[in-house]
């Protein structure tokens, strides 16, 4: 290298400094910003995350949410979960547009040692067709009240005990309470959860006929499902 | 059908094996006894075009027909009932993973098709090792295509179907993806990727042939503009997208979705310029070649990280590890096999590299390179994060905008300046006098400039910052401040040289050939395409760093609620918002249409009514919703729709983008540079040439 070794040099020390000057940056902004992923459950358990940043998925729960009240207080649970731990969360923003009950949110924030979190960012996904299987009536109840439903709107819930049929049939598929139980055929020609299948836990909405057949007008896999 | 699309895959793939093996083997022979068989190599390209042309016509012909027996139609058929119902039709293939796999397939065959059809008559080594290399990336992509989950043709299961085979499942294309931006954005992305494939391959063929000299570089230049430019316009019809529809949080949020499309353009914007002193001073061989595969590297990550769930859970590596293996090998190969090839050919591939002042052409070039380099490591790093192990600095951790902001403010600001000081510099070594000389216009034009948009920024931008506060947790408001001033004086720098060097090339050019001003500037334009397309292209990049300094600093949030009654209002902006009613459509496919009609005045003067609503989709179970907007020189202002709450009060959100307007226009004036940059010029070889009346040899 001839007269350049002096340029060579400076360039290489300029380079040197962009890299620690971003390094820098990264380190100072990334250290506070920087959150660990977690469901639920696993955000409760561990201890060390208390006053941390985590970014919790969870389930909100419905009802549990006021979107007219600045900060929004909301409940989520894990997904699947109808029951169990739960992190209540202090939210300051607007939530996004596909927020509400069922809706599967991504809450990054601190996270307290009493169960709350203190969430800064929100991101929500959409859910499937999900119901809640409370207050629904089970097959034996629909099976022992015998004429008094028929012709009645009501909700039962219980397991898919059969192949699906095709839509057209008599009965597209039959439900019971257990999976040795007695079962009802439901009669339905709609559209059916995409996942559905032998043995799970479904919502029907609709009306025992006298053909001996629950003629539904809305299938929903249960919440339990989830 | 599902297997006759299948089978033409197979077919494009074994026409690629047939090509890659005719390509190899027919150059072991030597040119004369290998000629049928580097031919075949040309036709087996053209032959896989065919092959894989087909198969995306099947697939788009079971959208049209809405075969429902195909899984991918199932899961990706649009909606849509309106008179763009059958462009959302062809928009399926693209609109998942399977079938966008074998979209950017197609899209491979094609560049390898029409590089072999502008190299046939010459098939020189170079072309021929470039087209090989082209067609064995086309093999993993057909490999990947029959693994079972990338599968586009796979059959819908049994119970999906009905009698007459209509659907019974409740599956459609996001109804999110429904919006004509939709339409655009992906095939723009996928050309722009499929496109970084041929200065890759060719950057290859020159390590295998051991050629170093720029004649690569001229077969793949505008190929590689036009697949940036590309990439460029998917990256901001993307933006433009996710502004109009929220739930995104604005036009840009270091989502790793829009990281993944981001660093090929960044890396591309390295490897242009490595070109441009490749070709002009010989050097920047190794840059080049280095670009060139990072670039190629970085567009298979980028697709790894959106399609295969790796950043969204941690624990999606375990489902197709298959896949993992293949997009990992293509991630890593081309790097591996970049860096040897430069190790082993160095003597061919040392170039004029001597660095003789820090203030030279030279040397912006390179600290172009470094800081482009720079932020695709960093956003590369900070977009898998996640999915790190946690030994290394944040690996198990994700990170928010605010950390790629703190970031991107300074570099971004730092690599405009240096974009804007370069063409003021010369190659070599800078003299003091001549600089001044060159730069003593555009210094008047940025003190003109600087002082208007800093005036602007005191008394429009400031004072929302005085209200809401620094718009980065890591940014005080001070530094963010000085950002802003620093970046706006900046830009003024970029557009007055950028302006300049139109106005003073024009100027010499009328003097030296007696025409006038505007024929001269007419003649720059359309025939130095390259010089004048860059300085459009960095005329468009000055204006858009305006248009991000106010739209992400300083952005006004405000809610209000009002109840349901005509003649309730709020008022945002300086203006009084004045509700008018909610007009509700039923459209025939079960969606819901919600409208709602506000006055916005100013005093007693109507500006404008504006029409927030959403949509709710009905096969979908979503809500989308249909923001408006008032569009303004200095500043947009949204009006949103949330919905009804628990009290029956109306939700209603109003952001203020200041400047964003600059950002858009700064975008269109980019995207006519780089298309006037690609503009193919004519090869002297295309010139009726008598001697060339049989192939050359």
């Amino acid at each position: 290298m001839r007269v350049n070794k002096r340029a060579r040099v400076r360039l290489i020390g300029v380079t040197a400094i962009i890299l620690v000057a971003v390094g820098a940056i990264i380190l100072g902004a990334g250290s506070g910003d920087g959150s660990y992923a977690r469901s639920v459950s696993e955000a409760l358990d561990d201890p060390e995350l208390v006053g941390e940043r985590v970014r919790v998925t969870g389930t909100v729960i419905d009802g549990s949410w006021d979107q007219g009240v600045k900060p929004m207080l909301f409940d989520i649970r894990d997904e699947g979960a109808s029951s169990g731990p739960v992190i209540n969360v202090v939210y300051s923003g607007s939530p996004p547009d596909t927020f509400g009950d069922g809706a599967t949110a991504i809450v990054t924030g601190i996270l307290s040692g009493d169960g709350s979190l203190d969430a800064t960012d929100m991101i929500t996904k959409c859910p499937t067709k999900y119901a809640a299987a409370d207050g629904a009536m089970t097959v034996e109840d629909v099976l022992s009240s015998g004429a008094n439903v028929i012709g009645t709107e009501i909700t039962i819930t219980g397991l898919v005990a059969s192949d699906i049929q095709p839509a057209g049939g008599d009965s597209r598929f039959a439900i019971a309470s257990t999976s040795a139980g007695e079962k009802i055929g439901i009669a339905f020609d709609g559209s059916l959860p995409s996942d559905i299948d032998e043995g799970d836990a479904v919502v029907i909405t609709g009306e025992m006929r006298d053909d001996g057949f629950f003629h539904a007008i809305e299938v929903a896999l249960s919440d339990s499902e989830k | 059908m599902a297997t006759i699309g299948s089978m033409f895959i197979g077919i494009g793939g074994i026409a690629a094996l047939v090509a890659v093996v005719s390509l190899f083997w027919g150059r072991s022979l030597g040119e004369k006894d290998g000629e049928s068989l580097t031919n075949t190599g040309y036709l087996a390209t053209f032959a896989s075009f065919g092959a894989f042309t087909v198969s995306v016509f099947i697939m788009i012909a079971a959208f049209f027909r809405e075969d429902f027996s195909l899984m991918y139609v199932a899961s990706n058929h649009s909606t849509d009932v309106s008179g763009l119902s059958w462009l959302y039709k062809i928009s399926g293939i693209w609109a998942g993973r399977e079938g966008s796999l074998l979209f950017w397939a197609w899209l491979i065959t094609v560049f390898a098709a029409y590089v072999a059809y502008r190299r046939i008559q010459k098939t020189d080594d170079l072309s021929n090792m470039g087209l090989a290399v082209m067609n064995i990336v086309l093999l993993f992509f057909t490999v990947a295509l029959f693994v079972e989950t990338n599968d586009p043709f796979k059959l819908s299961p049994a119970g999906w179907l009905g009698a007459n085979g209509e659907l019974l499942i409740a599956s459609a294309m996001n109804p999110l993806l429904q919006h004509w931006a939709m339409i655009i954005h992906p095939p723009t992305l996928f050309i722009g990727y499929a496109g970084m494939t041929v200065p890759f391959a060719f950057a290859m063929a020159a390590l295998i042939v051991g050629d170093g000299s720029k004649a690569w570089i001229k077969i793949v230049d505008r190929i590689t503009v036009f697949a940036w430019l590309l990439l460029g316009i998917g990256i901001g019809l993307g933006a433009i997208w996710a502004y109009v529809v929220l739930g995104w949080g604005g036009y840009w949020a270091w989502d790793p979705v829009e990281n993944a499309s981001l660093l090929p353009w960044l890396t591309g914007v390295g490897l242009l310029h490595s070109f441009t002193v490749y070709r002009r001073r010989d050097g920047f061989k190794g840059w080049a070649i280095m670009m060139a595969a990072i670039s190629f590297s970085v567009v298979i990550l980028g697709t790894f990280i959106t399609r295969s769930g790796l950043v969204q859970s941690v624990h999606a590596f375990g489902e197709d590890i298959f896949s993992a293996w293949l997009f990992g090998a293509m991630i890593v190969l081309p790097i591996v096999f970049a860096i040897w090839g430069l190790m082993a050919r160095r003597e061919m591939f040392s170039g004029n590299d001597d660095f003789e002042s820090l203030t030279s052409k030279e040397s912006s070039y390179y600290f172009n390179n470094v800081l482009m380099l720079v932020a695709t490591i960093v956003v590369s790093y900070l977009t898998v994060s996640s999915a790190l192990p946690s030994f290394l600095p944040g690996g198990g951790k994700s990170f928010g905008p605010d950390t790629y902001d703190a970031v991107a403010h300074p570099v971004g600001i730092l690599y405009v300046l240096i974009m804007a000081v370069c063409p003021l510099l010369s190659w070599g070594k800078t003299e003091g006098a001549t600089f001044w000389k060159r730069a003593k216009w555009p210094f008047v034009g940025t003190g003109v400039l600087g002082a208007a948009l800093l005036t602007v920024w005191y008394t429009q931008l400031l004072p929302i910052a005085q209200k809401v506060g620094s718009s980065n947790s890591f940014e005080p408001l001070n530094v963010q401040s000085l950002y802003a001033v620093v970046g706006l004086l900046v830009a003024a720098l970029a557009i007055s040289v950028s302006v300049f060097m139109f106005t003073e090339g024009a100027r010499r050019r009328a003097m030296a050939k007696e025409e006038s001003f505007g024929a001269a500037l007419w003649h720059i334009i359309t025939h130095a395409r390259t010089q004048s397309g860059g300085y459009l292209t960095h005329l468009g990049i000055g204006i858009i760093l305006i248009g991000l300094i106010g739209s992400s600093m300083y952005v006004d949030d405000m809610d209000f609620a009002i109840p349901q009654t005509p003649g309730a209002n709020f008022e945002a902006a300086g203006y009084t918002f004045t509700f008018n009613g909610i007009n509700e459509v039923n459209i025939p496919n079960g969606d819901v249409e919600s409208t709602l009609a506000f006055d916005v005045t100013d005093g007693s003067r109507l500006v404008q009514t504006v029409t927030p609503g959403q949509i709710f989709y009905y096969r979908q179970q979503q809500t989308r919703l249909n923001v408006d907007v008032i569009t303004q020189p200095l500043r947009d202002v949204f009006v949103v729709y949330n919905g009804i709450d628990a009290a029956g009060n109306i939700q209603m959100n109003v952001k203020i983008n200041p400047l964003i307007s600059f950002a858009w226009a700064g975008f269109v004036i980019l995207i006519i540079g780089s298309g006037l940059a690609s503009w193919p010029k004519k090869l002297p070889e295309a010139r009726p040439v008598a001697a060339v009346s049989k192939k050359r040899r």
